[in-house]
């Protein structure tokens, strides 16, 4: 067993010791996982909408009735705020020009306009738009009516803030029997991504991985190493344990990091590095295969990173699973990606239990037994070629 | 010297592979993945249970009838079949209003309507819901008013018509809907510019990192003993690179635009913006040139550029910034080319151009510039 460990040791201190790699492991998943989180985390159905116009009562208002419906509000010029809705940065832009609100403040008809942006989100930015309206001009009717009884303003606000406080308005109780709404309550803003994007590097460093079996076999390292006392079993099981240790320190990294930086949860933590441990397996088989299969490094790297990649999108870790089309999500499940991603759902969401998430770990064990297999019988034949 | 430098890099299968293969790939697999988004709001049907005979619950029910921008089909039923419905699927929104809603609003006491979301109503819904705010507003204002008055001690015939008088002076706010020019790509659309333009950062990678190649291979004394000069061989490099992206960046964006039914526009004006965007990238490759002493050196650095630069400049997914966020991604040439190419299928022709262009432009001369400045890490020693 030394033997193995010996050459698997080897192999993670040449891994960590290249520079750029540096970057590739340590740095870009987290920035990736920075990036998505602040795109998707949190609630991002509600609308942003740029406002136009110099201060006035009329603009405080609106921006303020805005926010309470929790539309996120920024401000610009007519130009700028133009540019924005038609590279679609904005849902709208809502333009409250001086007539307007000097309009407002003498009592008149005010006329605003709204600019829709053309995408998905702008139809709602519209409504949100004429909602705060709504709520600006019921705000004022309420202190005319009472002025127009006889009090004077300052009373009439004084009224209205001591009535609010007995009253209590009618509301609105949701309740969302939405399945991907639901999938995704109570996921830390993070969280999503944070799965994801282990899934992806993993797999993504290991295949990209694969060039350094092709030069070791150039260099003729294996033959080397052969020509010590270990066997050909022993050399083929420290390259395959080699591929797994980095494929597993590049999880665990991101795992650890992520709960640190990004508070996120990884449900049970025994179970959540059990998945990974069964997809590094997985991608640590993917690696040798591509190692032992081709013999240009730089086709092989080449490979390693498009497949990572296209496994990746193709297995939920850029778009989150739950909201593909239901025939894709079975083609889905012809990658390794999709089974961890499912055990690490049934984990982080649903405080899966080992039983439960039994039929993922079969799956992707399978995966790794057929691949490892595959890629020692494939480096076994290569060891026989000239490169 | 190009044409053999071309001849050898299309033997190499690898350029075929970054340059065509596994763009395509993702953008098939990202474009799946996305389905198709509309813009448009979808019709929804609304099951709405409401008491009999209640003036207030009568109102809200009138008002989700008629929405303007949002075809709503209202189905009044009672309030155990309006959940139902929703779990069924025949309707995308339950609306439950309590017993007594006109009373429980006027004595101030709450009262709480029901809202049920069914699957995938999410913008719709959303619509439905910014509505029910406003007209619970409404109500509330009225209600509200009147409690306002008894509390300021006005007489009692005055508070009855506080509520409606609250509604009747509320002051018209009128909203008119402004056109805006529409500069973007369709999701889909942006996916195919985004993933160009990250492989095109690849793809002219194969010429000018050969120059790094050839110093590793000691190839390079041996040109430069040739009956030429000098600058001709880097001349040759950067011409590979150049026709390598221009070549791959066509036939990606053709493609993509085959495949998934998205317009770019004029073929002029797309033309200019690749060409534009290849300077860019290609002129990137000499900044890496200078600083990698190997060539393994300069792959892992074009890769890191090439993924930072995708991923901020919208690739993977699109990035919404404003401010300076906004502006330091609008200087990345790969989110100029896809800013560029939204203006052009939004109809913009070689004139609307100019910022992209320039960006672009603006970003490979800094970058000759650069390649000049940084210190040559590469020489041999």
């Amino acid at each position: 067993m030394r033997a193995p460990l010996t050459i698997a040791g080897v192999e993670l201190r040449r891994f960590l010791r290249d520079r750029s790699n540096i970057f590739f492991v340590f740095l870009f998943p987290l920035l990736l996982v920075l990036i998505l989180g602040a795109q998707f985390g949190g609630d991002g159905t509600q609308g942003r909408v740029v406002v136009v116009g110099d201060a006035s009562s009329l603009r405080t208002e609106l921006v303020a009735a805005l926010e309470d419906d929790g539309v996120t509000v920024t401000s610009a010029g007519a130009d700028e705020a133009t540019e924005q809705v038609a590279r679609g940065r904005v849902d709208a832009a809502l333009v409250v020009p001086a007539s307007a609100a000097a309009a407002f403040d003498d009592g008149a008809e005010v006329t605003l306009e709204v600019v829709p942006a053309a995408q998905q989100g702008a139809r709602l930015a519209v409504q949100q738009v004429r909602t705060a309206a709504a709520a600006v001009a019921t705000g004022q009717g309420q202190v005319r009516a009472l002025t127009q009884a006889g009090l004077d303003e300052a009373a009439a606000q004084d009224a209205l803030a001591a009535a609010s406080t007995e009253m209590a308005p009618p509301t609105l109780a949701v309740v969302d029997v939405d399945e991907v709404a639901q999938e995704f309550a109570g996921l830390g803003q993070f969280d999503l991504g944070a799965a994801g994007q282990t899934l992806l590097f993993v797999f993504l460093i290991s295949a990209a991985g694969s060039a350094t079996l092709i030069q070791s076999r150039r260099l003729g390292v294996m033959n080397r190493v052969l020509a010590a006392p270990v066997s050909t079993g022993q050399a083929l099981a420290g390259q395959a344990l080699g591929r797994f240790v980095i494929a597993l320190f590049q999880g665990a990294y991101i795992m650890l990091t992520t709960a640190l930086l990004f508070d996120v949860d990884w449900g049970n933590i025994a179970l959540s590095l059990l998945v990974l441990a069964a997809f590094a397996a997985v991608a640590a088989g993917a690696a040798m295969v591509i190692g032992a299969v081709m013999d240009n490094d730089g086709a092989a790297s080449g490979l390693g990173v498009g497949l990572g990649l296209v496994l990746a999108a193709l297995g939920g870790c850029m778009v989150p699973l739950e909201v593909f089309p239901d025939t894709l999500q079975t083609i889905a499940h012809v990658t390794p990606h999709a089974w961890a991603y499912d055990a690490f759902a049934l984990i982080q969401r649903h405080d899966g239990t080992l039983a439960e998430i039994a039929p993922q770990l079969g799956v992707l064990a399978a995966m790794a037994l057929a691949l490892l297999a595959l890629g020692t019988w494939a480096l076994r034949r290569s060891m026989a070629r000239a490169l | 010297m190009t044409v053999s430098d071309l001849r050898q890099r299309l033997r190499d299968r690898s350029v075929l592979l970054y340059g065509l293969v596994v763009p395509l790939a993702l953008m098939v697999v990202f474009d799946l993945t996305l389905g198709d988004q509309e813009v448009e709001l979808e019709p929804l049907t609304v099951a709405v249970a409401a008491p009999e005979g209640d003036v207030l619950a009568d109102a809200v029910v009138t008002v989700l009838g008629d929405l303007g921008d949002l075809d709503v089909t209202v189905e009044e039923v009672s309030a155990d079949a309006a959940s139902a419905r929703v779990a069924d699927g025949e309707a995308g929104l339950a609306v439950i209003v309590p017993a007594g809603f006109t009373d429980a609003v006027t004595a101030g006491e709450g009262p709480v309507v029901e809202v049920v979301e069914g699957d995938g109503t999410g913008l719709e819904g959303d619509v439905v819901l910014s509505v029910l705010d406003a007209v619970l507003d409404q109500l509330a204002a009225g209600a509200l008013t009147a409690a306002a008055g008894a509390e300021a001690g006005l007489p009692a015939e005055v508070v009855a018509s506080l509520g409606q008088a609250a509604l009747a002076s509320a002051p018209v706010l009128t909203l008119e809907e402004g056109e805006a020019a529409n500069e973007q790509l369709s999701a889909s659309g942006a996916l195919v510019a985004g993933q160009a333009g990250l492989f095109l950062l690849f793809t002219v990678g194969f010429g000018v990192l050969g120059l790094v190649a050839e110093r590793e291979t000691g190839t390079m004394p041996r040109l430069r003993s040739m009956p030429m000069r000098p600058g001709l061989i880097v001349a040759a490099k950067a011409l590979v690179s150049y026709l390598l992206g221009v070549g791959a960046t066509a036939v990606l964006l053709t493609a993509g635009s085959v495949l998934f039914d998205v317009s770019f526009g004029s073929p002029v004006a797309v033309a200019a913006l690749v060409l534009a965007a290849v300077a860019a990238a290609t002129s990137l490759m000499f900044v890496i040139a200078r600083v990698a002493r190997t060539a393994e050196q300069a792959n892992a650095v074009q890769s890191i550029f090439a993924l930072v630069l995708g991923l901020t400049g919208g690739a993977f997914f699109p990035l919404s910034a404003t401010g300076l966020a906004g502006q330091l991604l609008d200087v990345n040439p790969v989110a100029a080319l896809t800013r560029g190419l939204g203006i052009t299928s939004g109809g913009g022709g070689l004139a609307d151009l100019g910022v992209p262009v320039l960006t672009m432009l603006g970003f490979a001369v800094v970058c000759v510039v650069l390649a000049r400045l940084v210190p040559d890490r590469g020489e041999a020693r």
